[in-house]
């Protein structure tokens, strides 16, 4: 695993990156520009806070019992 | 035994259903279990060439949803296992000329008679899917390790789980240890890792599958098959023994050392 000769990504490693990807959108049956899109809108409503770090603001699909889109809004320090 | 009913598919057309399902019905055959193999793929009918058989056919499968002749009828005799037998397809109806009911109740009508039932799935996550599925009491989802088939075997296991099946297990086809070895192929783990389904087996590629194939002459047959090795492991474990899998680790040569030594790829 990690660096492939001169600092190349194996094409195995790259493979397995995308398909965790795509499949995470499709077991969710979302369209792969929805949390994009999701974050965008989130970021743009956060704007008149302040005390918001936008910068931080994380968001993930994850698939436990129901597909569910995670949002982390961190509070500037 | 409750794991009778084994249904073989795998989304994406071409990774092996059909070899596979063959194969695995020869190695239990050959161990003394009654096995049929149903070909469910209806209007592209091939589990009759793995096993050598496309001569011996006189009815198949839609003849006997169609009420033309018993199911009994249909069963053409393997010609090199004993106690194997194979409901072959149709070639010259559709996908839809079966529903899941008239193989349902084929199935039961065999289920007593057999100690296995294989159904080689079409490909496709249709109607003619959805039919061979729902008789099984097994699923095995076959994939080889590249992109578009393991993301196929992921949505078929989604779908196995809304029509509310068990999950299905896992048959890594055609893994070759020198692409692994060079990074440019994912290990069977990576596969598991990604699909996050239990591990059943991992056959590798074969030069001489394909005339196997070309002969009628199921690999299990053949001590000297590695990947009819493997699916000699496979059966095992459908039998429920703990066996061990196969070491597949590509052993490099000296100039390949010597090539990954100067950077080489």
């Amino acid at each position: 695993m990690g660096l492939w000769p001169f600092g190349k990504k194996s094409s195995k490693e790259i493979a397995k990156k995308r398909l965790q990807l795509v499949l995470k959108y499709d077991r969710a049956g979302l369209p792969p520009n929805a949390i994009e899109e999701v974050k965008n809108a989130i970021l743009n409503a956060l704007k008149e806070f302040p005390f918001i770090d936008a910068a931080g603001v994380s968001i993930n699909v994850s698939h436990d019992d129901s597909e569910k889109i995670e949002i982390e809004v961190p509070v500037k320090s | 035994m409750a794991d009778k009913v084994i249904c073989v598919t795998s989304g994406k057309g071409g990774v092996g259903k059909s070899t596979i399902t063959g194969n695995l019905a020869t190695a239990l055959a050959a161990k003394g279990y009654k096995v049929v193999a149903i070909d469910a793929d209806i209007g592209l009918r091939n589990l009759d060439l793995i096993l050598g058989l496309e001569n011996r056919i006189v009815y198949d499968i839609v003849h006997v949803a169609e009420g033309v002749c018993p199911v009994e009828k249909a069963l053409v005799k393997d010609k090199r296992t004993k106690n194997l037998y194979l409901l072959p397809a149709a070639q010259t109806k559709d996908k839809s000329a079966i529903k899941p009911e008239d193989l349902v109740s084929i199935v039961e009508k065999l289920r007593d008679k057999f100690d296995f039932i294989f159904i080689d799935s079409p490909a496709g996550i249709e109607e003619g899917f959805k039919t061979a599925v729902t008789p099984a009491d097994t699923i095995l989802v076959v994939a080889n390790p590249e992109m578009a088939s393991i993301r196929d075997a992921d949505r078929v296991t989604g779908l196995c789980e809304a029509m509310g099946k068990p999950e299905p297990k896992l048959i890594v086809n055609r893994l070759d240890p020198r692409k692994v070895a060079k990074g440019d192929m994912l290990d069977a783990e990576d596969v598991v890792q990604i699909l996050g389904l239990e591990l059943l087996g991992i056959v590798p590629e074969d030069k001489n599958m394909v005339s196997y194939i070309n002969r009628g002459e199921p690999a299990v047959l053949f001590e000297e098959s590695i990947a009819g090795k493997a699916l000699r492991n496979v059966g095992e474990r459908l039998l429920g023994k703990e066996v061990p899998f196969l070491n597949l680790e590509y052993n490099e040569g000296f100039f390949e050392k010597l090539k990954k030594l100067f950077g080489g790829e």
